[in-house]
């Protein structure tokens, strides 16, 4: 059960995270958030992080905690991860054009 | 790196160099690695495979208890392995349906020593009558000591591939200074540029693992690439018993005295254990003399639910059954190594860490196999006569093809070898490795012999054949088909099953991407214009 929540909190957590991200912002939504949105994500973000991490800790002890919280956070940001990627892969099919890449 | 030191006589920059650095440490033994990485990933599931390729072992539906069958193995050990020195038993657990047992084959010569070994069915005590296979335990071995060499030559090699690895590590940390702006990043149908964004997420995403796994790695076998400060604190063979005791739940044998004393109950010996640590929480029995009156009989603890590998046992005497020690902690220095050791196997997992490990682990493979790629990907832009290129280019090229594709064909294969070889083959264990490496160089000879192109799309649909048709092949040659693991419940077989066709899918998908890039003129234009600027940004895979 530990499991499961932690897993849906490292999700979340990573996709506000994500969201905290200009880039991200202006891909999926647009535009940028105003700052104290981006920063109350970046916070949130954080805040699901670190109470997986918590949850797990104490559901597992230290040792099994920590290899958990790594193993979940790897999947989850991975996810997310493909997530946005397939998300802008099928707005770009639905406009037939891919968005101009960004000077950095 | 040839054109971007072109590109900038000055002194080159600590990313720069730390960049080719990772271009050479990651490919030089890059195909090494991404074989260490794919079988060292399949290895988490290790006793699942061995279940599956033995599929004359009945599932066990619930686990029986330890101490019964332990003392019928025992019974069974007696006469079977009867005047032997020692023995030892792993006992059936959520993951073996079986009892794996080893003895010292009594020989009249001092200085050899034989074993036997053989599994043994829980519910009556005999030996099992499976296929001889090697099962899930050829990829493990693979895995850090290869094949058809002295076991020590490979240990040494997959030593070398891990440092190799930490190297690559460290320096694509380095070289990727965009690490936490690009997190997230992907950017689709830009050539190198998505290769480089999957391989920084594969890496990234798995860090903390890939850099666990490639340093407990070493440490499994630091024994064996660091000795000097053992042998210098170890000198007599009394010492070097006592780091052995401490290493492993191996007791040391005194000597027999000579008097037949029958061994005193198993069975009660493994109640004490059970109560200590659980009811299913043992792992093994070992015996020392069983039958003389100088018999030890060791039972330790099961791996489940702690991450150390350190030894906790519980010692008897073999004809009083009475307990002489529990050993429940061991030194720091070697509580340390246990935690690394437990770290790397993660036999302590519960089911949702082992698919975590897996997961995680096939991204690591991941990584590799898209930096090897990328190797190909960059310079292929840069190729004077793109039609002809060098041959240092086309050798990394089809090595590429062989140890990637031809991997999953080959290890595919050797699964179909466990189905198809027949039972009463001489030696059939070797022979489905040689068939798993047969294949493996029939693919390394038809990466050589096609285009490069081709040999990809081709290899790549012939893995996920197979892959797709190893359940078919299971249902004709078992007793066991999809519809009737299903209805057993029997998990097992049926989640093989359905990672064959999740793998055969995988494959093909990566078949029909690879065959469509043959199309695409455009992104090619799109990358010629964008390549100054990625060497110039220093992140060069």
């Amino acid at each position: 059960m530990s499991h499961l929540l932690a897993f849906m909190l490292c999700l979340a957590g990573f996709a506000a995270l994500a969201f905290a991200m200009r880039r991200h912002q202006r891909d999926v939504l647009g535009g940028p958030l105003p700052p104290p949105k981006t920063y109350a994500l970046r916070v949130a973000g954080g805040a699901a992080l670190l109470s997986a991490l918590g949850i797990l800790v104490t559901q597992q002890g230290w040792s099994l905690g920590l290899v958990s919280f790594s193993g979940h956070a790897s999947i989850t940001a991975g996810i997310v991860y493909c997530a946005l990627a397939g998300y802008m892969r099928i707005r770009a099919g639905a406009l037939g054009v891919y968005p101009p890449e960004r000077k950095t | 790196m040839t054109a971007a030191d072109d590109d900038l006589p000055a002194p080159r920059g600590i990313r720069q160099s730390m960049a080719s650095l990772h271009t050479w440490a990651g490919l030089l033994l890059g195909w090494i690695l991404y074989a260490m990485f794919l079988t060292g990933t399949v290895s988490y599931f290790k006793d699942e495979l061995s279940q599956w390729m033995r599929p004359e072992l009945r599932r066990l539906a619930q686990i029986p208890d330890q101490a019964v069958v332990a003392q019928r193995i025992a019974d069974e050990l007696g006469k079977v392995a009867a005047g032997t020195s020692r023995w030892s038993m792993r006992l059936p657990d959520a993951r073996n349906n079986s009892v794996a047992a080893f003895w010292l084959t009594p020989t009249r010569d001092a200085g050899q020593r034989a074993f036997g070994d053989a599994y043994f069915d829980p519910a009556t005590g005999r030996k099992v009558a499976s296929r001889d296979t090697l099962g899930g335990d050829f990829f493990y071995r693979f895995h850090f000591q290869f094949h058809y060499m002295p076991v020590v030559w490979g240990r040494w090699l997959a030593g070398a591939a891990a440092m190799f690895m930490l190297v690559a590590i460290v320096s694509g940390v380095i070289t990727h200074k965009k690490i936490f702006v690009d997190f997230f990043t992907f950017r689709w149908r830009k050539g190198q540029r998505s290769w480089l964004d999957a391989h920084n997420a594969l890496s990234v995403f798995g860090l903390p693992f890939h850099f666990m796994i490639t340093y407990t790695g070493l440490v499994t076998l630091m024994a064996l690439y660091m000795p000097w400060g053992e042998r210098v604190a170890f000198k007599t063979p009394a010492e070097r018993q006592q780091l052995a005791a401490e290493l492993s739940g191996f007791i040391q044998p005194g000597r027999p005295s000579g008097q037949k004393v029958p061994l005193a109950s198993v069975a009660d010996m493994v109640r004490q254990a059970q109560e200590r640590w659980g009811q299913d929480n043992v792992g093994r029995v070992n015996a020392v003399h069983p039958g003389d009156a100088a018999a030890r009989v060791a039972v330790t603890r099961g791996e489940v639910g702690r991450v150390s590998l350190s030894p906790q046992y519980m010692e008897f005497d073999g004809t009083t059954g009475k307990l002489l020690t529990v050993r429940e902690s061991v030194g720091a220095a070697a509580e340390t190594r246990g935690v690394l050791y437990a770290l790397h196997l993660g036999r302590f997992s519960d089911l949702e860490t082992r698919w975590l490990y897996f997961l995680v682990s096939f991204m690591g493979t991941a990584m590799v196999g898209t930096g090897l790629v990328m190797w190909t990907v960059k310079r292929r832009q840069k190729l004077p006569d793109p039609d002809h290129p060098h041959f240092g280019f086309r050798l990394v090229e089809r090595l590429n093809i062989a140890s990637i594709a031809g991997l999953s064909v080959a290890m595919t294969a050797f699964l179909w070898a466990n189905r198809l070889l027949p039972h009463a083959l001489e030696n059939r264990a070797d022979w489905e490795i040689h068939a798993f490496f047969i294949v493996w160089l029939l693919t390394l000879l038809h990466a050589l012999l096609r285009p490069a192109k081709s040999a990809w799309i081709e290899q790549l649909w012939a893995a996920s054949a197979l892959l797709f048709l190893l359940p078919v092949l299971n249902t004709l040659t078992t007793q066991r088909p999809f519809w009737h693991s299903l209805s057993e419940a029997d998990w097992v077989f049926v989640g093989m099953d359905i990672m064959c066709w999740a793998l055969a899918l995988l494959h093909a998908v990566l078949a029909i991407r690879t065959a469509r890039q043959r199309a695409g003129g455009r992104s090619r234009r799109d990358i010629d214009r964008r390549a100054p600027n990625i060497i110039a940004s220093g992140e060069v895979g």
